[in-house]
């Protein structure tokens, strides 16, 4: 039986908002198409209009130099089949250029992939991190609820954060979740949230220690030594940089206002 | 005894951990931590080591009795064997 790892389990989540896979065009031989995610500059030769419409929104036309090309290859294809199992191509193509734009930002750019929610408000971005099915979405929703306009979703699934002169940030991405929650934009990072369920909404400060396990498991851990030194000194500068915390919580209205007010320091 | 290739051991803000990197990441994901006897332990295995060597590591850093620390370098073992990290 195939051997499916963390990562794999987050994006099988994937295959449930299937809409509009299917009926996809390919393209003869692909079309190079330049993106700018994370800040980062890059082309890709994209065969799938489904890969080219969901990343439509990173499409990138300005001056700056593309800092590498990537070509999705059959065997790269073929890859995430093994891993994913039976997913139609073109969404096949999705995964394998998320794949290979968080090998580069480990590598090259001092940023992760973080399988998080991740909101905005007044500035300040703020992430939350569990395993699938835990209700990171529905927390979400409830700072909307809680804070209207105020909060604006940066990503709902896997945002990129990235160290930049010593300092966090979060940014859009277009792998989005099954909600399609995201904004181009980036963030300062100020706190990252571990949610649990819970009957009564509790909140406290979690240590480094639980927060560095929780992103190792939802994060795309590199096969490389090196890489692995440079993710794990990167996630140690972001877990001693910014302010951790776990939440028990219901889906209550209440339990977004605790982890809010907490985590903002700001009274409602 | 002696730690499988693949395995390595770091340190991030204060916490030990041991993740698997190249071939070996294929049949293990998941994350190790270590307290600081794990680590002793550990590293003594990395160079390779017999269970009464690991036992010595053990008496010649923390004062506890002989008996004590067997049965903590056994429970140590079998933790590691049981997710085939030895050879």
């Amino acid at each position: 039986m195939t051997n499916i790892n963390h990562f794999d389990k987050i994006i099988i989540e994937f295959l449930f908002y299937s809409g509009e896979i299917g009926a996809s065009t390919v393209s003869k031989g692909g079309k190079m198409v330049k993106y700018k995610i994370a800040d980062i500059v890059f082309e890709a030769l994209v065969s799938h209009s489904f890969t080219k419409k969901v990343c439509a929104a990173y499409e990138y036309n300005g001056d700056e130099p593309v800092e590498f090309s990537m070509v999705i290859t059959k065997e790269d294809i073929d890859n995430e089949r093994r891993r994913t199992r039976d997913f139609y191509e073109e969404y096949l193509e999705w995964l394998a250029l998320l794949r290979k734009l968080c090998a580069y930002a480990v590598q090259n750019a001092n940023a992760l992939l973080f399988h998080s929610s991740a909101i905005m408000v007044d500035g300040n971005a703020y992430l939350f991190t569990a395993p699938s099915g835990t209700g990171k979405s529905t927390h979400a929703k409830l700072w909307r609820e809680l804070l209207g306009d105020r909060a604006v979703m940066i990503n709902d699934d896997k945002p990129i954060v990235r160290e930049v002169d010593g300092e966090f940030f979060v940014y859009g991405t277009p792998w989005n979740g099954k909600h399609r929650l995201d904004s181009n934009i980036k963030a300062k990072l100020k706190a990252i949230c571990i949610l649990n369920r819970a009957a009564e909404n509790s909140i406290r400060k979690a240590s480094t220690k639980e927060m560095l396990l929780t992103i190792l498991n939802q994060t795309i851990r590199p096969e490389q030594v090196g890489d692995m030194d440079k993710l794990l000194k990167l996630i140690e500068k972001m877990i001693t940089s910014v302010e951790l915390y776990s939440l028990g919580c219901n889906t209550q209205i209440s339990a977004a206002k605790l982890s809010y007010e907490t985590m903002s320091g700001e009274k409602l | 005894m002696k730690v499988k290739d693949g395995f390595i051991l770091r340190e991030v803000a204060g916490n030990f951990i041991v993740v698997a990197v190249g071939g070996a990441v294929k049949n293990f994901n998941a994350v190790i931590t270590l307290n600081e006897t794990g680590v002793l332990l550990w590293r003594a295995l990395e160079k390779g080591a017999t269970q009464d060597e690991l036992v010595k590591v053990i008496l010649d850093e923390y004062d506890i009795d002989e008996t004590t620390a067997k049965a903590d370098v056994l429970a140590f073992i079998n933790k590691l064997q049981g997710a085939s990290l030895l050879v």
